[in-house]
């Protein structure tokens, strides 16, 4: 499952998701949060301006809003090797998860082999591996796909591990009376019922996958967002620092959204069958 | 019901299910049980739970290997599932992701027949179990009675010839159950198939089938081979006649004489369920 088969049904979805209701309770759980954050900026504004905190240590949002406008178009720049180094770990790591997670689920062998080594990795700080990989891949972007993807693995092949295992078992049992191979009855049952752990875990593998790769870019790299934060934060040039913080979130956001969109597509191809 | 000779649809002999799995002793879950069902037979199997009733009907089915024995169906050995067989298990096992047509149509699927061309089939098979209006509803906004009407929808699609059920009906209440017996009735009255049904309800037993075989726990074997004498159409009242109750007391009779519990006194009607 690559990352460009993820992000590909997310572009139309929005075209036939459900409409929010008119009513304004309706759009409470939109707008409450919304309110409390737009409440938390007003109050940093105020408390950065009579406090008079320099703006070297804490810029008003007000500042970094203008500094976010000025230095957007560098900033878009920079997000592109971020975004793509993130999708191709990400697609890396969903790829091989699934088909670790496969290979488990139907061999009690490698299961019992690999799943507790699994469930230790997942347990040791892996950002602390991070110059390991420059060691090994050099200073160039496989380097970062190859941390980012270790780092996002590891959610993903446990949480499939988990759903393909979930599956229900009278239901694969009647899958078997009907005489459908091994095979059959994965497509047409374990898969399926695997699939919400499998999203799952790819929602936090994605989130994992831009830490990895800003990781990276902290470590060894001349381009991203990562390397655009440390460049302004040695500038002292804190607001230029949260103008990519704000480009970050955003990113961050899209990938996950993206991931979530297609959770719900894929769910629905499989609801109309 | 007077056994017609030859022409069997499931011939069993000497089966037995051990199982050695983990345990240093083995259990013997089914003890060297021989019966023979004829073609478009309807036949109970009774008994407590755990008593190895769905064990056998699992090894009928093809699902589990007998330990030894043999089981001959239509005149072929078991070797392992086949189409020709639909089973109906205890809980009704529908996909959640799928609406209830589409869940009928599942066989199909797996089957990998063209799904098309059985969809009216499919529909009309809702339709008369009551379901029309519900087809495009997903397992969760149906009642526990409707999932299961579902799941018999879904046997009968793809028309199998013998019907293997694994006490369908014990997870319903009381009022579905006595619904989906009078339905099962029915639909068995239209179709005709031959039938293996196990439960652990002897008035269930006794409504539905031709045939009871009553098993029991410690051995695991068959001790009691009996014909139902009511005619067909049947209808549920039936379970209030004299007659039916007092074949029920002997089926209870024959159950606690093979248990070490102490036999009560009990005598006309049945009391282990309340009559319908």
């Amino acid at each position: 499952m690559s990352a460009e088969s993820q992000a590909a049904p997310a572009v139309a979805a929005p075209a036939c998701g459900r409409t929010i209701g008119p009513s304004l309770y309706g759009l409470r759980p939109v707008l409450l949060p919304l309110a409390t954050a737009a409440a938390m900026l007003l109050a940093w504004q105020f408390a950065a301006v009579l406090l008079r905190i320099p703006s070297l240590v804490l810029p008003t949002p007000v500042e970094i809003g203008r500094e976010l406008w000025r230095a957007l178009p560098a900033l878009l720049v920079e997000a592109l090797p971020t975004t793509r180094d993130t999708l191709m770990a990400f697609g890396a790591a969903s790829a091989l998860g699934v088909v670790l997670a496969v290979a488990i689920s139907y061999s009690p062998l490698l299961r019992d082999m690999l799943y507790p080594n699994l469930v230790f990795f997942q347990l040791v700080p892996k950002v602390a591996l991070a110059p390991l990989f420059v060691i090994w891949l050099g200073v160039g972007s496989p380097s970062r796909v190859a941390f980012a993807g270790f780092v996002s693995f590891f959610p993903i092949v446990i949480a499939a591990a988990v759903g393909f295992a979930g599956a229900e078992p009278a239901a694969l049992r009647l899958c078997r009376s009907l005489t459908a191979s091994e095979w059959r009855c994965f497509m047409l049952v374990r898969f399926p019922f695997a699939l919400p752990a499998i999203f799952s875990g790819m929602k936090v593998a994605m989130t994992m996958a831009v830490i990895g790769v800003i990781i990276g870019e902290f470590i060894s790299s001349q381009a991203g967002l990562g390397f655009y934060i440390l460049n302004a934060g040695s500038r002292l040039d804190t607001a230029d620092v949260f103008a990519a913080l704000v480009v970050l979130c955003a990113l961050g956001v899209a990938l996950y959204g993206a991931v979530a969109l297609a959770e719900r597509a894929v769910r629905r191809v499989y609801g109309r069958h | 019901m007077p056994v017609v000779e030859g022409n069997h649809c499931i011939e069993a002999s000497a089966v037995s299910k051990i199982y050695r799995g983990g345990t240093p002793a083995a259990v013997e879950a089914v003890s060297s049980v021989s019966f023979a069902v004829p073609h478009g037979q309807f036949v109970a199997i009774l008994g407590p739970s755990g008593c190895g009733k769905s064990t056998l009907l699992m090894m009928v089915g093809g699902l589990e290997p007998v330990s030894s024995g043999s089981i001959v169906i239509d005149g072929a050995p078991m070797t392992g599932p086949r189409t020709s067989i639909g089973i109906m298990f205890q809980d009704p096992t529908l996909l959640p992701w799928k609406s209830a047509l589409d869940n009928v149509l599942f066989p199909i699927r797996v089957l990998q027949r063209p799904v098309e061309s059985y969809r009216e089939t499919a529909r009309n098979l809702l339709e008369r179990v009551g379901l029309d209006g519900f087809e495009h509803k997903k397992p969760h906004e149906l009642s526990g009675g409707m999932r299961q009407r579902v799941a018999i929808c879904r046997t009968l699609v793809y028309d199998p010839d013998l019907l293997l059920m694994d006490e369908p009906f014990s997870a319903l209440d009381a009022i579905s159950r006595d619904e989906m017996n009078e339905l099962l009735l029915d639909l068995w009255q239209q179709y005709r198939k031959t039938a293996l049904f196990v439960t652990h309800s002897i008035r269930e037993a006794v409504l539905l089938a031709d045939r009871v075989l009553v098993m029991t726990k410690r051995p695991a074997t068959i001790v009691e081979d009996l014909a139902i004498p009511f005619p067909r159409p049947r209808a549920i009242s039936i379970g209030e006649s004299r007659e039916f109750n007092a074949i029920c007391a002997h089926l209870r009779e024959r159950i606690e004489e093979s248990h070490d519990r102490p036999r009560s006194r009990r005598t006309g009607a049945a009391r282990e369920e309340p009559a319908p």
